[in-house]
């Protein structure tokens, strides 16, 4: 099976100048955990994830929580947040980010996932245009 | 590929009753009505032509606003038919529109539409900014349905004016203000309905005379097909080379689900366009496409080779030039 059988068809991303404050909101509509962030002609350029918006509020924050047994004060973390509201994705997100090509076969695919431990894969064609997303879910759905 | 505009999607709902009691002839405490069938499906205009392109493989994106459960259940329905979607997230929740259907009158169904949500400026922005740069990968974009609430009157106006500007042929299939204003902008394909509205951009079509010279008018106001539905199982075509009644033979009694039908149309003649096809090929098609999807209880028909059956009852009469 080639990536393009198995990606879900969804371009939900932003874009690098998008406000912080625009793409928690965009997260909390869509339910998705994490947002690919594309250039003005819609080339892939980045992965922005909840995750890597609360290591940026709150450095060490996410490995403190693996070893603490109760939840600091989350005053600190929304204090920062407020002021990343404005802005750009472009500061925080991932540029480094790991793709496959529709083409691609699943054990590739399932090879990089895993490897990489990644929740997702955004899918790119020749010219670097996002043009879907392959969830682990997807591949296991297919799989089963 | 061919993108599409469904500014306020909704989730169709439709039931199907054996009798449908639309008064009361005694006191009672409460009407039941009770549902042969049901289904539900991702709806709006722009929607249903992406969903009617992408099971005849044609690179589709469907563009719009998403909101609230109804959204995520639109959203998954345009995914699971291969349609590629790229919506803007909004507060609230996308409309529901309920058909009702009442056997032996399935051509007269019942209808409740929902609003739908507001749209605020902020998302306006993202919006634009989507549609401009999906705009550089279409060939036609189409622009479907009524303005949602928060969507100023001239905004198709300003959609098929970009879509000009970047060389994509825009189709707006709507009415009224959303419509008039839009053929401003000098759209390429308009397809209005005038049994909804007895107007096109603002003139009158209320007769057959009407509405040729409605036609006229936008055509010579830059629409190269004006294509309007002016009966179940009739519509006019007028284009620069001339003007064409294109009629269904088709009893409507064989008619088992018309919701859908003009999308279906509008659908099949892009699909045949982009084929290649003659204008006038391509809108036989497209009817044949409206007459089979009315002839089936889901909402469109999606198979290529049922629709080509109808052609042959599609007959067309050369009015004027061609």
């Amino acid at each position: 099976m080639k990536a393009h059988e198995i990606m879900r068809r969804d371009l939900s991303s932003v874009e690098v100048d998008t406000p912080i404050a625009e793409v928690i909101y965009l997260m909390e509509q869509s339910g998705l955990a994490s947002l690919p962030v594309v250039d003005e002609e819609g080339v892939l350029v980045g992965i922005i994830s909840e995750r890597d918006l609360i290591r940026a509020a709150l450095p060490g924050y996410l490995e403190m929580l693996h070893s603490a047994s109760f939840l600091p004060s989350l005053n600190q973390l929304s204090q920062r947040l407020k002021e990343m509201a404005s802005e750009p994705v472009s500061k925080y997100m991932h540029s480094d980010v790991i793709s496959v090509r529709p083409e691609d076969e699943d054990l590739q695919i399932a090879d990089t996932l895993i490897r990489n431990e990644l929740k997702q894969l955004p899918v790119v064609d020749e010219e670097g245009h996002l043009v879907g997303v392959i969830r682990r879910i997807d591949l296991l759905y297919r799989l089963v | 590929m061919i993108l599409t505009v469904t500014l306020n999607p909704t989730l169709d709902k439709f039931y199907w009753v054996d009798h449908l009691p639309l008064s009361l002839e005694r006191v009672e405490e409460e009407i039941l009505i009770r549902a042969k069938k049901s289904a539900t499906s991702a709806g709006g205009k722009g929607i249903n032509v992406s969903v009617f392109l992408a099971c005849m493989g044609v690179d589709t994106v469907a563009m719009g606003f998403l909101a609230g459960h109804t959204g995520q259940i639109i959203l998954r329905d345009v995914l699971a038919r291969g349609a590629t979607a790229n919506f803007v997230w909004i507060e609230g929740e996308n409309r529901t529109n309920v058909t009702i259907i009442e056997r032996g009158k399935e051509y007269h169904p019942v209808k409740i539409h929902e609003q739908g949500p507001s749209i605020p400026p902020q998302a306006v922005d993202m919006f634009l900014r989507k549609y401009r740069r999906m705009l550089r990968r279409a060939e036609y974009v189409v622009l479907g349905g009524a303005l949602p609430p928060g969507i100023p009157a001239d905004f198709y106006r300003e959609l098929v004016r970009l879509a000009n500007e970047a060389g994509v042929r825009a189709v707006v299939h709507a009415g009224l203000t959303a419509l008039r204003e839009a053929i401003l902008a000098k759209p390429y394909f308009i397809k209005p309905d005038v049994r909804e509205e007895a107007e096109v951009g603002g003139l009158p079509a209320r007769t057959e005379e009407e509405i040729i010279q409605a036609g006229k008018h936008a055509v010579q106001q830059g629409v190269e097909i004006c294509l309007i539905s002016h009966h179940v199982t009739g519509d006019i075509l007028v284009t620069p080379q001339g003007v064409w009644d294109l009629e269904a033979r088709v009893p409507l009694s064989k008619y088992k689900n018309l919701v859908g039908a003009d999308d279906a149309l509008v659908a099949g003649v892009l699909y045949r366009l982009v084929e290649g096809d003659s204008v006038l090929d391509a809108v036989r098609f497209g009817m044949a496409a409206a007459i089979a999807s009315a002839e089936i209880e889901p909402k469109l028909c999606l198979v290529k080779s049922f629709i080509e059956r109808e052609m042959h009852e599609v007959e067309v009469h050369r009015k004027e030039g061609g």
